[in-house]
Order: C-alpha cells, then sequence, then structure tokens
C-alpha cells in the first residue's frame, strides 16, 4: 500500500519494471466487468461465494468491492462479479452460479470497467481507483531499500573500478542472509589489455556523465524511447549492450559469451558444488538407486539444505541485461533482479524485449531498475557503506 | 465435393493407408487446412519434411546431435544434443550438462561453443578470425535453441542451424522470440548493422527428438526442487 518514493530520499529510487510496457497513467488498459449494487449486510457472504464460484484469477489486483457514499453521505456498495466474456451483453454468457445468486439476491446488475494490470505507480494507482479501486503497490521498506542500494553501490564499484574500464557487473545475493554469492565482470574482453586503457577517475566519470544523461529523462519513458547513440563511445565495453561486436576487440584472453551475468552464475553454481558436493560425489545412477530404495530422507536432507540453482537469490546488474543474459537468469531462478542503466540497444527487460512478460517461460523473475545519486558514482571508493559483507 | 476437394471413399486393402486416414479424419485435416492459389502450373497438396526435401547430410549430422542427445539422457541430463559442422566437417559437438553442473545455462550449445573457442584461442586465433570462423559454421540440434542461446548463436554470427523439435515454452528461433531474425526495432541503424541473424530450419527428425524428451519427463526430472515437479512413483 505504502508508495517507497515519499519515504526515500528523492535520489535513490526503486522502480519496478513490469510486465507489460508502461502507459500513461489515465490511459491504462481496462476490461468490462459485470457488478452490481447490493445491500450491505449481503456483502460478506455474496464475496465469499463468488471468490468460491468465480474467483478473479486474471485480476487479482482488483477488489470485489466498491464503496462510494452517495448524497447525504450514505455509503453504498457495488460488487464486482465476473468479468464478462466475449460481447458485453453479460447476461448472456453468466455462469449458473452466478446467475443463481444474482436471482435469489435479486440484484440488477450493470457492465463496468477495471483497469486489466496491476498498478505499477502511485499515479496509476490513483487513476486506477477512480474507475474501480484496486490493491495499491508494493513497494520496499526502509530496511530493505538501504540494502538494495548499498548492493547496488557495490555492484557499480565493480563495474566502474575493477579493471579499468566500464564494463558490467554482476552480483548474486542471498536477500534472506544479505550475502554475496557471487559477483563478476564481463570477461568477454582480457584484462590486461583493459589495464593499458583509460584511468580508473576517467572511466569514473564516463559512466556517472551516461547515467546523469539517462536519469535525466522521465524515469517512465526513458526506458521506451532513449537513445543510445550519444553515449555509445562510453559504454563501448559493457557486454550486454554491444553483444555483437566482441570481434572488433583486441587479443589476449577472451570469450565473445562470457558476460557479467553468464560468469556469475557459473560462479554461484561453482560455489554450490564446493559446498554440497556429496550430492556429486555419488554417480547420479547411483544416486538414484538410492532414493528409489527407500532411503529417501537421505537424499532429501541433501536437497533442502542446498539451494535448487539460484531460487531465493537477487541478482544486481550495472547494465540491464541482454537477451542471452535474462534468459539465463530465468534458466537459473533467480527471483528479483535489479539493474541501474537501461540498455537500449539489447536490453531484454523492457528496452527491447520484455522477458518478464513473457507468460511461456516456466519461471518468471521481478525486475527493478535502482536509480543512486550521482555521488556514489564520485565518492564510491570513499563510501563506507558500500560493500555488502560476505 | 468427393473426388474433387475430397478423395473417395477407400476401398482398396493395399497401399492406400495414407489416402484412408485422410479420408476418415477429413474434417480435421481441413480444418487446419487453406488453399493457397499459385500461377496453375501445378498443384502441390502440402510441404512435407521428408527425406527427400533436404540433402543426406542433414539426417547424418542431425543423427549425431541425436548421439549426444541419448549420451545425455543416459547421464540423467536433460536430452539435448548437437553438433557443429564446418566445411561438411564436425568440429564440435555438446549435450545438455545442467544436473552435473548445477548450472542451468550449461546447454549443448553453449558445452559446443565454449569448446570451439578454447581451441581456437589455444591455435592462437584472434577475435576477428574466430568470428569469420564462426560465420561458416551450421549447427545442428535436437531441439530448438533457447533464447539465450539463440541470443547467443547470433552475437556469435553462425552461418546456419537446422533444430529437431520446436520448443513453444523457450524457443528463441521463432517460438517465443525470434532472436534469429536480424531485422529489430533498434534505434539506430549503425547498431543494426552489426546485428547478425542466421538461417533456421526446424522439424528434422523432431519425432526423435521428442521421444528422447518424453522418456526424460516420464522419469521425472531428478534435478528439479520437490513440490516443483514430483518423481512419478515407480509401480
Amino acid at each position: 500500500m505504502e508508495n517507497t518514493e515519499s519515504v526515500l530520499p528523492l535520489v535513490c529510487k526503486i522502480i519496478h519494471i513490469p510486465e507489460k510496457p508502461s502507459f500513461l497513467p489515465h490511459l491504462q488498459p481496462t476490461v468490462n466487468v459485470l457488478a452490481s449494487v447490493i445491500e450491505p449486510k449481503d456483502a460478506n457472504t455474496l464475496v465469499r461465494k463468488l471468490n468460491k464460484i468465480a474467483p478473479l484469477e486474471n485480476l487479482q489486483h482488483v477488489k470485489r468491492v466498491q464503496k462510494k457514499s452517495i448524497d447525504g453521505g450514505k455509503p453504498q456498495l457495488s460488487l464486482l462479479l465476473c468479468m464478462t466474456v466475449g460481447n458485453d451483453d453479460g447476461n448472456d454468457c453468466m455462469q449458473y452460479e452466478i446467475l443463481e445468486l444474482v436471482k435469489s439476491y435479486q440484484l440488477s446488475t450493470f457492465i463496468t470497467k477495471v483497469c486489466k494490470y496491476a498498478a505499477t505507480s502511485k499515479e496509476e494507482w490513483d487513476e486506477q481507483c477512480k474507475l474501480w479501486p484496486t490493491s495499491g503497490i508494493t513497494g520496499f521498506s526502509e530496511d530493505e531499500s538501504q540494502s538494495v542500494f548499498g548492493f547496488m553501490r557495490h555492484t557499480i564499484n565493480l563495474a566502474t573500478s575493477s579493471i579499468g574500464q566500464v564494463v558490467n557487473a554482476a552480483v548474486i545475493v542471498d536477500p534472506s542472509t544479505k550475502q554475496v554469492i557471487a559477483s563478476a565482470c564481463d570477461q568477454v574482453i582480457s584484462s590486461a589489455s583493459l589495464a593499458s586503457g583509460v584511468s580508473k577517475e576517467g572511466s569514473c566519470s564516463n559512466y556517472l556523465e551516461n547515467l546523469k544523461a539517462s536519469n535525466l529523462e522521465n524515469q517512465q519513458t526513458s526506458l521506451l524511447d532513449g537513445s543510445i547513440s550519444e553515449f555509445k563511445p562510453i559504454t563501448n565495453n559493457v557486454a550486454c549492450v554491444h553483444p555483437w561486436q566482441w570481434a572488433l576487440r583486441s587479443s589476449g584472453c577472451w570469450h565473445p559469451l562470457q558476460h557479467a551475468a553468464i560468469v556469475a552464475i557459473e560462479y554461484s553454481a561453482a560455489r554450490d558444488l564446493k559446498l554440497f558436493p556429496d550430492h556429486k560425489a555419488l554417480s547420479p545412477l547411483k544416486r538414484q538407486k538410492i532414493e528409489e530404495s527407500g532411503f529417501q530422507s537421505i537424499g532429501h536432507s541433501y536437497q533442502s539444505l542446498r539451494p535448487y540453482l539460484c531460487t531465493g537469490y537477487d541478482i544486481y546488474l550495472a547494465w540491464e541485461p541482454c537477451a542471452m543474459c535474462a534468459m539465463a537468469l530465468v534458466h537459473q531462478r533467480v527471483r528479483r533482479i535489479f539493474f541501474s542503466s537501461p540498455n537500449f540497444s539489447a536490453g531484454a527487460l523492457g528496452s527491447v524485449h520484455r522477458l518478464q512478460g513473457e507468460r511461456s517461460l516456466n519461471h518468471h523473475y521481478a525486475v527493478f531498475r535502482v536509480v543512486l545519486p550521482e555521488e556514489v558514482f564520485r565518492n564510491k571508493v570513499v563510501d563506507g557503506k558500500t560493500s555488502g559483507s560476505g | 465435393m468427393e473426388g474433387l476437394w475430397i478423395t473417395k471413399q477407400v476401398r482398396s486393402p493395399y497401399g492406400v493407408g495414407l489416402w484412408r486416414t485422410i479420408r476418415n479424419q477429413w474434417p480435421k485435416l481441413w480444418g487446419n487446412s487453406r488453399i493457397v492459389i499459385g500461377n496453375g502450373r501445378r498443384t502441390s497438396f502440402w510441404k512435407d519434411v521428408w527425406m527427400a526435401s533436404y540433402a543426406k547430410e542433414t539426417f547424418e549430422f542431425m543423427k549425431l546431435a541425436l548421439e549426444q542427445a541419448n549420451d545425455a539422457l543416459a547421464n540423467l541430463e536433460v536430452p539435448v544434443g548437437c553438433v557443429f559442422v564446418e566445411d561438411g566437417e564436425v568440429i564440435a559437438s555438446g549435450r545438455n550438462r545442467t544436473t552435473e553442473t548445477r548450472n542451468a545455462t550449461r546447454h549443448a550449445e553453449m558445452e559446443a561453443i565454449d569448446f570451439l573457442v578454447q581451441q581456437w584461442q589455444k591455435n592462437g586465433l584472434s577475435p576477428l578470425e574466430v568470428s569469420e570462423r564462426f560465420s561458416k559454421c551450421i549447427l545442428y540440434v535436437t531441439c530448438e535453441p533457447c533464447i539465450m542461446c539463440a541470443a547467443a548463436l547470433s552475437y556469435l554470427g553462425i552461418k546456419e542451424a537446422y533444430y529437431g523439435c520446436a520448443n513453444d515454452k523457450f524457443g528463441g528461433c521463432g517460438s517465443v522470440l525470434s532472436l534469429h531474425t536480424s531485422s529489430s526495432n533498434l534505434p539506430t541503424s549503425e547498431l543494426a548493422s552489426s546485428k547478425k541473424g542466421f538461417k533456421c530450419t526446424g522439424g528434422i527428425m523432431a519425432s526423435e527428438a521428442v521421444s528422447l524428451l518424453r522418456s526424460f519427463y516420464e522419469q521425472g526430472n531428478p534435478n528439479a526442487p520437490k513440490p516443483h515437479r514430483p518423481l512419478k512413483q515407480k509401480v
């Protein structure tokens, strides 16, 4: 219910990147529903019955009851019965059970509009409630926000300072313990050939300028119609931004697909193997035999101890990941993705593609853009709170 | 209609199984058909993926990919396999290793790509030379490359890909996204010019690929978490 933006300093922001493209608050898509004015005394019974026979499966964010005060301050309750199917003539396609309910409570139904998608901002929510009440946006607690900002600072430090030039960085975090599970930078080009490149300070301010420019735009629209061309020289080495240009790099130790997120996943898998080696020590066939022959409890205690891939973990990225990295994070079952800068040329979480909205995928993560104040990039080395412990 | 658009009732007992099936399931076929009018010079009833439609070597290479998939199955991995072919020769092969590595990104394609990159680096090839080699590569993979692999193949700029069965849930070569096509809504033409697409053909020995996957999922994915996909009880 609470809007985080009002709690935090204006310069720090966590922006949810929804599953569908953004709409202007007053232009949000709607769907028609069947509703009826009801007697307040019947409200509880009716809601309970309706939740059973006609749950709002695709409209989880929509509230069942609308309360309006009509003249004289007397409250009037309207109840959402069901979605209308096909044509707008609700009665024709009404479910039998609902029809019964309408008859027995003598309801006079009408068709009204509700917003199709959950609100993603305070402005959107305000507009939605003008039509029909919806649940508000869920924010981050103060404590959680501070932890998110801390990890993002840490990630940007990695991206700007680890090998002397701006690359992408990825940090996988277990949010329950606030422990860093794995962290990595792009390894598409060799660090040796980069070290001789631009100095630390130079690259830092480059990143800052780039970020400043992209942040100055309106947050909502910048993801949709921003342009990368003017920042191109700065992001040259960010693998996810220029995934096709690896061949133009100098030689040395390199790999065209070793983007930061891919490497971080590799590290976390290696860590998993190291911390829970027993599971591997048995040959897969042997393990299956053990599990089949009734020693299941042994197998299960391992299963419950060790995480399944990156289930429950968050990942922080300096740049919005490309399609390869974003899909890799689906495969590895990451819970939430936080990135700092959008990637207009190849980003797969809202800029070019929007993987979090592809319903056919077997796993879905929540995606957030984290906006940090400029000082973070200027004084990043001085900041003591940056490292996320571990 | 009969005898024109519908085949006649089949009475002969031999050699007409196909027509009998078509006749018996006519409503089903008709519901999935559409009529295309060409220049009238010939009649073509349907386009079929059949041995003769492709070079024999296409199937030879796909068989090798299926062998890799079989190897994966024997090791309790999701049975997907692939081979990379350059100038008519297999230069790399790979199969799924997600369970063994506990890394869900270790798909067959990624395994083979890593082998090639390492190999070529060892031989002292520069990134440009590696890029050139990849541009001559044809991939044969038993299942449509997922979004991650399709993106990777596009970054590398391979020449062509043949796959077995489509991948409705993750496919990056037409099923969910189309990352093999070079056209995209990129804002700058300059970036678009550096983006590479590759030719992609599906349906090569698809039934073999599907039956491998089916036998894997029937035995249950031992790597999946308990509540996610429960193992089938063996009777």
